[in-house]
């Protein structure tokens, strides 16, 4: 196996943890709606912040990657949500969880990871298609 | 009240305006009565036998009587002379002789009930007593909706005094039908008086649905006290945990109870029905929470997890060069030594310590036998500790000595204080360490910006910001401290309350940001100086009377409403836990609360349900639960909702959604929602009530709208200005989203009076006090140039002295010769041997008193030639006229005009 199938072996478990991250945030975030199982937006916003910063760096490390072995189709994927991600952590600095928003801000979060998850969903088959791509091509 | 249609011959039904009930007249004979004439024989001997129920002893025997009742419900009504409509109601037949909701039969007993009952307390000065007369008392007519045409009627202020519209309950809803069934709208009101059935009709009407609640709002004089259920028998709903209230119906045979929230039957307690006191049987009917819409209980050791909380206070007072030289803290010092006895203190359990910061911080530590208090000195404000684990917070009874000691010497330890900058983070952190396990009131006094350790602020104010998109940033918390501690204060349940004196900067954005989390309140006194002596009395008035109202602790609030009504939405002071818990740390007086409403699902019921469940600790150290609790008829008809909407509880809603959208949008969009509502409302009415071109046509009930949403606009909170410092506004914001309505509604709108010419028996004592003179409109053109006017709203007064203003009426009122001699500003008005001088006293004086809240609004004469600035700030009262950049009324009806022209319908 060649470094391009090792690289996107490597991005699909990327993918698939990130995935889980994701589902990870909206189930919290349901939980906290539904207030059935009682849940302290104090402790979940402390929870949920500790992921934040370590998802976002995860998907950097899986740019530069793609930047370093000059992957220019999976970087020009990933590059608007690296934009997106550097905008809320580096320069608004908006990233973390306030517990005295969250039940006002909660819709908005949860969409947010509505829409991270499909992406993640959507480049974990995009990294399994380039992944056989390359064994394939490899193998001929 | 019975229906008039049911008459025997003979008789007639009129209609009484003043008593709104039926007046029944025979014709013959010119017999007149309340009663309706059906109902005296037959139900008399029940009236007599509900009259002394004690004495009843076989009414425990439900069983007995049940089957009797079960065996032959029909005869019985049969017998009875009744029209065959009663019996449809929804009625439990077990209980026909002693009660059957909403059934005329019961009304000659109900008449003698409301004549019991007090009169009502009523918006503003009490003259509104009979405003409960039509509650409760069947939906036989729909209210009626009458359209205004807004372009050719000018704005009334009397309208918002009026009580909202009647809420007309379906029969038989409340369980007793009892006037107080319903909490009175100073608890609990809505923007409609009918809940619609659907989302789409509510989009439709465009009427914003949220709720107005101000559950521990204070009791004037002649009020009533709130019944209190002091048995501990709390029947709750086991599913939605909602408490028995008087829209419940009995099932069963009353062995069981219906909620009325979410439909679950529920056992009624054993206990229920027995006077645990004189151990007999009790009265059912008379328990206080079936015939009340405001009660309280008194909670069982199952609503607590520890012992409750003394009241427990922490002054922590700034003792820096600007605190000392602005004299604030000799004045609170005094203040605080004043009102030692009115402190809540009745088991003599209340907990006290003081601490001084500058950049160091001060305890005093105050032995019960030491008359000298010692001074324990922590300069490390970077890691801080407690430098004593006892004696700093002492109990307020046993070191009575040693407190007045302190309180008495403490301003001349810092006299000569030259020290500038204020450790406040770390101050407050150790307040925190004090009462963390406990519980309690940190109340902050300071006259300078944090500059030291954590919680430091920038003084980040900047001109050129102001008037700008980014000023919104500067209405934001500056730093994150003050949003995390105010959840640490929370968690420990401490409140934190917010007395800010700074003449420079002070940022009240970040600091108002403990009391909003943790429901305290912010007091703002800028340029406090106590050589002023109008400034000192603001002051102590207002921190005098904070001192001694009553105050809840370890607060948990629930609001509860009928399934298919969502709490989209909370506005006020206290931390959201949960999407209908709030967590508040104390329970202050007159605090408002809004809470947005969304319709999720279709509502089937005739009636949907509200209520409002504060648990907290008394200052005297019971764990009591007061319930609010409120019904409103649901309605499929839009006409409905427009008559029966409330323009004062739409514009609180405005007010905390205008302030929820500065901070997380910026003034301008705050603004465009407020025209928005405005507009879209219009627009909604004009679409599906009237068609008539060329007018600009409201509901009766909502034609002031317009002008409290003008009022909010230019409020100094969104007015478009580059001159306004962002404290100002942020105190503004502050104010918004805790002000009760009945003050908040003259922040909004402020109340013009004409003094030289009021009628003569203005300022005199009548049947509800004092005396006001007629209020204007807020129109510069009724200012004359030889008058003397009043403008007030809430927070400061305004004597306005026109120019050409007689001697004798300067010396009337002023002592002074001529208008020459008067100096504007701040004034303590003379009290003169004179009738005139007496009579504006005690406007001034009704006008002080006769809101809920500790404010104690000081008066500024404003001469007409006078300071430029001054002037303009009163004008600025005015709210119709042209102000900078904002538009007059009629501007602003013109342009509401256009706006709904141009959107093409």
């Amino acid at each position: 196996m060649g470094g391009e199938g090792w690289l996107f072996l490597f991005a699909v478990l990327m993918a698939a943890a990130l995935l889980f991250t994701s589902v990870f945030f909206i189930i919290m975030f349901s939980d906290l709606e539904c207030g059935e199982h009682y849940m302290n937006p104090i402790d979940l916003c402390n929870k949920l912040n500790q992921f934040v910063v370590p998802e976002n760096l995860a998907h950097a490390f899986l740019c530069l990657l793609f930047l370093l072995s000059f992957q220019w189709t999976a970087l020009l994927i990933n590059a608007p949500l690296l934009a997106y991600n550097v905008n809320k952590v580096v320069i608004t600095k908006t990233h973390t969880f306030d517990a005295t928003e969250i039940f006002r801000t909660l819709p908005q979060h949860k969409k947010e990871s509505f829409i991270r998850l499909g992406f993640y969903l959507l480049s974990f088959f995009y990294y399994l298609y380039r992944m056989i791509v390359a064994l394939i091509s490899e193998s001929e | 009240m019975a229906e008039p249609n049911q008459l025997p011959p003979g008789w007639e039904a009129h209609w009484d305006q003043t008593h709104q009930r039926f007046l029944y007249v025979d014709r013959e004979s010119g017999q007149q009565q309340w009663e309706h004439p059906l109902e005296n024989q037959p139900q008399l001997a029940f009236a007599q036998e509900r009259q002394a129920p004690v004495a009843n002893t076989k009414r425990r025997q439900y069983a007995v009587d049940q089957a009797a009742a079960y065996s032959e419900p029909v005869a019985q009504y049969a017998d009875s002379s009744y029209p065959p409509q009663n019996i449809q109601q929804p009625v439990t037949p077990g209980y026909p002789q002693t009660f059957t909701p909403g059934e005329p039969q019961q009304q000659s007993y109900y008449q003698e009930q409301q004549q019991q009952y007090p009169a009502q307390p009523a918006y503003g000065a009490g003259q509104l007593a009979d405003q409960f007369s039509g509650l409760g008392i069947g939906g036989q007519k729909p209210l009626a909706l009458h359209s205004v045409n807004l372009l050719t009627t000018p704005p009334n202020p009397l309208e918002l005094l009026a009580p909202p519209p009647p809420i007309r309950l379906p029969p038989g809803a409340s369980i007793l039908d009892s006037p107080l069934a319903n909490a009175d709208p100073s608890y609990m009101r809505c923007t409609v008086g009918a809940i619609p059935k659907t989302a789409a009709l509510r989009t439709k009407s465009k009427v914003p649905l949220a709720l107005v609640l101000s559950p521990n709002r204070s009791l004037g004089a002649t009020e009533p006290p709130v019944p209190v259920v002091t048995d501990t028998v709390i029947a709750r709903c086991r599913r939605c945990r909602t408490f028995i209230n008087p829209f419940v119906q009995f099932v069963d045979g009353g062995s069981r109870w219906k909620c009325c929230v979410c439909n679950m039957n529920n056992e009624v307690p054993q206990l229920f029905d027995w006077d645990s006191v004189n151990n007999v049987q009790a009265d059912r009917w008379s328990r206080p929470e079936l015939s009340n819409g405001v009660v309280e209980f008194i909670a069982p050791t199952e609503y607590m997890v520890r012992p409750p909380a003394p009241l427990t206070y922490v002054f922590l007072v700034d003792v820096s060069h600007s605190a000392v030289q602005s004299g604030m803290l000799a004045a609170a010092c005094r203040t605080i030594l004043e009102n030692l006895d009115r402190i809540p203190n009745e088991e003599a359990r209340t907990k006290i310590a003081i601490i001084g910061f500058d950049v160091a911080l001060y305890f005093f530590t105050l032995l019960a036998d030491a008359t000298e208090p010692s001074m324990l000195v922590v300069s490390d404000v970077d890691d801080v500790f407690l430098p004593q684990p006892s004696d700093i917070l002492v109990n307020l009874t046993e070191a009575r000595a040693a407190l007045e000691a302190l309180l008495a010497k403490l301003p001349s330890f810092f006299a000569e204080s030259q020290t500038i900058g204020s450790a406040l983070g770390p101050a407050l952190q150790a307040g925190f360490k004090l009462i963390s396990n406990t519980g309690g009131k940190m109340v902050v006094l300071t006259a300078s910006l944090p500059t030291l350790g954590v919680g430091a602020l920038k003084a980040r104010e900047d001109v050129k910001l102001l008037g700008t998109p980014k000023e919104s940033t500067l209405l934001q918390a500056g730093d994150t401290f003050y949003k995390t501690f105010a959840i640490e204060c929370s968690r420990a349940t401490v409140s934190v309350d917010m007395f800010l004196f700074a003449t420079t900067y002070q940022d009240v954005a970040s600091l108002s940001c403990l009391p909003h989390y943790t429901s305290g309140s912010t007091f703002y006194y800028p340029g406090f100086n106590a050589a002023r002596v109008e400034d000192v009395k603001t002051f102590v008035h207002e921190f005098g009377e904070f001192l001694a109202s009553p105050v809840g602790l370890e607060v948990l609030t629930r609001i509860r409403a009928s399934t298919g009504l969502h709490r989209s939405s909370f506005h006020g002071n206290f931390f959201l836990r949960s999407t209908d818990l709030l967590a508040m740390s104390a329970l202050p007086q007159d605090h408002s609360y809004v809470i947005e409403l969304e319709i999720e699902e279709t509502i089937n019921a005739p009636y949907v349900v509200f209520q409002c469940s504060n648990l907290y600790t008394t200052a005297f150290g019971e764990r009591r639960i007061r319930v609010t609790t409120l019904a409103l008829p649901t309605t499929s008809n839009i006409s409905e909702i427009y008559a029966s909407a409330d323009q004062v509880a739409i514009a609180a809603y405005l007010a905390n959604k205008a302030v929820e959208r500065t901070l997380t949008h910026k003034l301008e969009d705050a603004r465009d929602m407020v025209t928005k509502v405005v507009t879209d409302l219009l627009n909604a009415y004009k679409e599906t009530v009237t068609s008539a071109g060329g007018q600009l046509a409201i509901a009766h009930n909502l034609q002031m709208l317009p002008l409290l949403a003008l009022g909010l606009l230019k409020h100094v909170a969104l007015r478009p200005s580059a001159q306004i410092p962002s404290d100002l506004r942020a105190y503004a914001h502050t104010l918004f989203t805790t002000l009760p309505v009945q003050r908040l509604i003259p922040y909004l709108h402020p109340t013009f009076y004409a003094l030289h010419n009021m009628p003569p028996e203005c300022g005199t004592i009548g049947e509800h006090g004092v005396i006001l003179p007629p209020a204007l409109p807020l129109s510069s053109e009724y200012l004359e140039r030889h008058g003397l006017y009043l403008m007030e709203d809430g927070l400061t007064i305004f004597l306005w002295v026109g120019r050409d203003a007689v001697p004798q009426l300067m010396m009337d009122v002023f002592d002074l010769p001529a208008y020459d001699a008067l100096r504007g500003g701040k004034y303590t008005l003379p009290l003169l041997e004179n009738a005139f001088s007496q009579r504006v006293n005690a406007v001034i004086g009704k006008i002080r008193e006769m809101r809920r809240g500790v404010y104690y609004p000081p008066l500024y004469v404003v001469k007409d030639d006078g300071e430029p600035s001054l002037r303009m700030w009163a004008l600025s009262t005015l709210i119709q006229d042209r102000g900078d950049q904002t538009p007059s009324y009629q501007q602003w009806l013109g342009q509401l005009r256009d706006k709904i022209a141009s959107t093409g319908y």
